[in-house]
């Protein structure tokens, strides 16, 4: 902790240019342009890279086959943050760097609804009697990778619970069926080949004696 | 003293013979003698080989051996303590912490895109160029905190402090500086009192031009496009949402960035400021334009 003179806090910053702009920043950023800047050198792309590019994926049918496209809203889902756990004196005592996420797991709309019905079986552990999915993380000593490390583990849920049964190919099957059939095969000459062999060992029988 | 010369050169174009083919020279070692074949009677026998031996037998070993004991090139240990010294780079450490204490004080505006020199101009954050420093290097302590909108350019920032600017709908950009813009830079005023004009920015070396053309570092030589992308992966990864802007006049702030060969926003390089009158000098040769605008 440094202390700041009285006099610098009072003067405040001292300017080089004065702070009447002549030109909007607009016209500045038109001003020059070199052959390196980044449009000359990206021609096609878009130089706006502030908009916001998440389409909001907020509603899934009923079907079966919708996949879940990885977008979590965080707008829906109710982040909280306490006090951490643990030894760090001062740090632990008093910043909130515990970060809590929950939400309503059969209303989540943002996860197609098989998703949910298998998140509700893997997670039992982790919902509550009302049906919310609590996650929560004190791994850190911010609160922002606290936070980073809840997603990552609701992440993680969603997609587990996203996993569907392995389904085997017309080629994989033809193939098993092929190896199935051979090994029949190979089980009935060997006992043809033994008894054979077993008949060999007995004296010839010709009729009647 | 000059003069002199040029009356001496005159004098010799004077009385000189004109230049023919009998008396012109080639450059000393402009021609090589080609190597001929060893076949005269100078060279015969045992053709520069001496006799016997290794040396005649075409059987010597390499360069350096000594006869199996552990020659002197190996017996000599490596100590590389100053291997690559002149590709080191230090960056100044400046928090988050810091910045949002600058910005609640009012020693940095935040309506204004803040660069190295905004940063410098707080006299509190010093560059030098003579120790290598390269500029700043933007820290995540104070991430959970801080809470500022602004436009920060800086040499180098980590994942979580670009999470942390972005989260409150602030842009940030790592931008390389070389030592002679940088010294320009650190203190404009006394650049400018020197009367010289703005350096052209000079591109990032080999082994940081990958560094600032990647995206997800901001970079200032990255596509924006690919900027566009970074920033919702990263409000995905920490979990936030992303900034909507509704005052133009601040986005179109926000959205301002240098030329990668501007070193100072609203100035372009080869312009000469004289503070004292207020004046800037603009040059008008079409050779220096060129050069300045390339």
């Amino acid at each position: 902790m440094f202390r700041l003179p009285r006099t610098l806090i009072i003067a405040g910053t001292k300017r080089i240019f004065s702070n009447n702009h002549t030109k909007t920043f607009k016209q500045l950023a038109l001003g020059y342009k070199s052959q390196y800047n980044v449009d000359n050198i990206y021609t096609k792309s878009n130089t706006d890279f502030l908009s916001d590019l998440s389409k909001h994926i907020t509603k899934f049918s009923s079907a079966n086959n919708e996949e879940f496209s990885g977008y979590i809203p965080t707008d829906q889902l109710t982040i909280s943050y306490s006090r951490s756990s643990g030894p760090g004196g001062q740090h632990v005592n008093k910043v909130n760097t515990k970060v809590e996420i929950r939400f309503h797991v059969e209303s989540a709309e943002w996860i197609p609804q098989w998703v949910r019905d298998k998140l509700v079986q893997k997670e039992q552990n982790n919902i509550n009697k009302e049906g919310f999915l609590i996650i929560t993380s004190d791994r850190s000593r911010k609160q922002m990778l606290n936070q980073a490390d809840c997603l990552d583990k609701l992440r993680t849920m969603i997609f587990n619970s996203c996993q569907k049964p392995y389904e085997p190919t017309e080629e994989e099957i033809r193939i098993k069926n092929k190896r199935i059939a051979k090994a029949q095969r190979e089980i009935l000459r060997k006992k043809r080949e033994h008894s054979l062999k077993k008949q060999n060992r007995s004296s010839p029988s010709f009729g009647d004696s | 003293m000059a003069s002199g010369i040029t009356e001496k050169a005159l004098k010799l174009v004077q009385s000189l013979p004109r230049l023919s083919l009998s008396n012109i020279k080639n450059l000393p070692h402009s021609i090589k003698k080609t190597k001929r074949r060893r076949r005269d009677r100078q060279h015969g026998k045992t053709h520069g080989r001496g006799h016997k031996g290794q040396g005649q037998r075409a059987t010597l070993p390499r360069l350096g051996f000594e006869g199996n004991n552990t020659p002197f090139y190996l017996q000599i240990p490596k100590e590389p303590y100053y291997k690559d010294h002149e590709l080191r780079k230090e960056y100044v450490p400046v928090s988050l912490l810091q910045i949002q204490r600058f910005v609640d004080l009012g020693r940095l505006n935040v309506k204004e895109p803040i660069d190295l020199s905004s940063l410098c101009n707080t006299r509190l954050i010093q560059v030098k160029w003579e120790q290598k420093q390269f500029g700043v290097d933007l820290l995540d302590e104070g991430a959970d905190i801080f809470c500022a909108r602004l436009n920060i350019e800086v040499q180098k920032a980590s994942e979580l402090t670009i999470a942390a600017i972005e989260k409150n709908g602030g842009v940030i950009t790592t931008r390389y500086y070389d030592p002679h813009s940088l010294h320009a830079v650190v203190n404009p005023a006394k650049f400018f009192a020197k009367g010289v004009p703005i350096p052209r920015c000079k591109l990032p070396p080999q082994n940081e031009i990958a560094y600032y053309s990647d995206a997800k570092n901001r970079g200032y030589l990255a596509d924006p496009e690919k900027i566009l992308h970074a920033r919702v992966e990263l409000a995905q990864k920490y979990g936030y949402a992303l900034f909507e802007y509704e005052n133009e006049e601040e986005k179109e702030m926000l959205l301002t960035r240098k030329d990668p060969r501007q070193i100072f926003l609203g100035l372009a390089p080869g312009w000469v400021v004289n503070l004292k009158d207020k004046v800037i000098l603009k040059p008008k040769d079409p050779e220096f334009v060129n050069y300045y605008k390339s």
